[in-house]
């Protein structure tokens, strides 16, 4: 089944196309992150601009026409309202136009549901962390299929709590892997670590780094941000999988993408005899694709919803979406 | 010394002492850690964990017994019995565990990890094990977490005779309940209506 995946939660605006568990094209176009971090309302506006022309993109490199599409996809949240809208009118249009179905995915459970499928686990333990997400997940089949929350942040989630660091210590671009450039060099000094259980917090971390930064280098305290926080997501995902007896365990979300922490979580598997997985960085990325992949599971088990029936959820959560 | 569990932070060893059998708690290295923060973590769970363990002895809660601690080992009695989580427990009485989490809340001590893998059915009485994240803290946020920890692992009916329990107990047991329902309204994205 032809398949196209719209996502609009944030700064990305992507379009996938997927046939039958393959992704065929994977386009996004993004707004451009300043030091301010993102104005809802501007970033939509410029999702608006490039919603036709990722689209076109995205089907020129499926090598497809429109009318070849056999059902649609989008982000229905969490995300940010503004731009979660571009994508659900996007969608919404293209079904219509097109007379096929429609499905409302949860980004969550997208992100990780194409990292298990790259990693070719049938059922992980999974840690999902990225901007506005810190949580380890673990799919359960009643009172329908969705993923539960073992553990997850009680308060921001450990992308932003880089970003936010970031604009404090004025790095450009203010993000993780400049973070991550910068603790190259670093040595350990001592922050809070915060860990509950199954469950984490960040802003103790975030508020003494940031005081830090007078009294101690910046690469210094690149360094030990990082390698608390993530000390931290490890420590929780260690004890998730002991509880789980799980024996597989992905990763994913946009922080993801860090080298160390899948390095660290590589460690974490190996010690408790699990096989430890993720996804390519474009699919741990804010993307279409993923969308559509899971869209098209949906429309295949008959979730499709009614066209009026379709909108978004800015705090969409990832326990009350039905997967299958 | 006998190798008796192996957990996410620590391995527990049991053997005897002056006929009295005892437990030594370990915490392992984790190669994911650097050395540094590693070693300084473990320590200081190590210290805080012996002074906890003294702390809930003197308030007479069910718990191992401290008898002394290394930079990294705890050694204390050894209690017998099974665990929440194991085949067999038979019928569970979760009011009694309710008054002992209060009776250690009475004491200033937070668990940090109270979930049924941590509470032991010895006899007809009920013991609190691995202080391995406790506090010593007057923290409301901090006792409401252990509650929320146990109500998210129970059953609704089973909570219900705990807090009854814990309510019976706890000095003060209000602004522990009211901070529970406001961090349960707190997690990413809940929905925060009634409907």
């Amino acid at each position: 089944m032809l398949v196209l995946g719209i996502e609009s939660s944030a700064h990305t605006f992507g379009v996938g196309i997927v046939d039958r568990g393959k992704v065929l094209s994977n386009e996004k176009m993004m707004f451009n992150i300043t030091d301010k971090g993102l104005i809802p309302g501007k970033v939509a506006q410029t999702h608006i601009k490039n919603a036709p022309m990722t689209v076109k993109r995205a089907l020129e490199s499926a090598k497809i026409k429109i009318t070849d599409i056999e059902g649609v996809g989008y982000t229905r949240g969490p995300g940010l309202g503004p731009c979660l809208q571009v994508g659900e009118l996007t969608a919404k249009m293209i079904a219509k136009r097109l007379g096929v179905k429609i499905a409302q995915v949860n980004h969550g459970a997208a992100h990780v549901e194409i990292a298990r499928d790259a990693a070719k686990m049938r059922d992980p333990l999974a840690l999902y962390v990225s901007g506005g997400n810190s949580q380890i997940l673990k799919a359960v089949e009643k009172p329908f299929k969705h993923y539960e929350i073992i553990g997850e942040t009680f308060d921001i989630g450990v992308g932003n709590m880089i970003d936010n660091f970031a604009r404090g210590a004025k790095l450009n671009p203010a993000w993780g892997s400049t973070v991550a450039k910068m603790a190259q060099n670093g040595k350990y000094v001592r922050l809070p670590y915060t860990v509950k259980g199954m469950d984490f917090a960040f802003t103790g971390l975030l508020t003494s780094a940031i005081k830090m930064l007078g009294k101690e280098s910046k690469e210094d305290v690149c360094y030990s941000i990082q390698e608390t926080a993530f000390s931290m997501l490890c420590e929780a995902t260690e004890r998730a999988l002991l509880l789980t007896r799980s024996k597989e365990l992905c990763v994913c979300g946009g922080v993801a993408q860090s080298a160390r922490l899948r390095e660290m979580l590589a460690m974490v598997a190996k010690e408790n005899g699990a096989r430890f997985g993720f996804a390519a960085n474009e699919f741990n990325a804010d993307n279409g694709g993923m969308i559509a992949f899971l869209a098209e599971r949906m429309l295949k088990s008959g979730m499709d919803s009614k066209i009026e029936q379709c909108g978004v959820e800015q705090r969409y959560r990832i326990d009350r979406a039905r997967i299958a | 010394m006998r190798l008796i569990n192996s957990g996410a932070e620590a391995k527990i060893y049991s053997g005897m002492l002056f006929g009295t059998e005892i437990i030594v708690k370990e915490r392992r290295a984790k190669p994911y850690r650097i050395a540094q923060l590693d070693s300084e973590l473990r320590e200081a769970r190590t210290k805080s964990e012996a002074r906890v363990l003294y702390e809930v002895g003197v308030a007479g809660v069910n718990a191992p017994r401290l008898l002394g601690v290394g930079k990294f080992s705890i050694y204390a009695t050894r209690i017998k019995g099974k665990l929440l989580i194991d085949d067999g427990v038979g019928r569970i009485d979760f009011g009694k565990i309710g008054m002992q989490l209060a009776l250690m809340h009475n004491a200033n001590v937070a668990h940090g990890d109270f979930t049924p893998a941590n509470i032991m059915k010895s006899g007809k009485e009920y013991f609190i094990i691995d202080f391995g994240l406790s506090e010593i803290t007057s923290s409301v946020e901090e006792k409401a977490i252990d509650l929320l920890l146990l109500k998210r692992s129970i059953g609704p009916g089973q909570y219900a005779r705990f807090a009854k329990g814990y309510a019976r107990i706890s000095k003060d047991p209000k602004p522990v309940i009211a901070r529970l329902e406001e961090i349960e309204k707190r997690g990413r994205y809940q929905v925060r209506t009634l409907a």
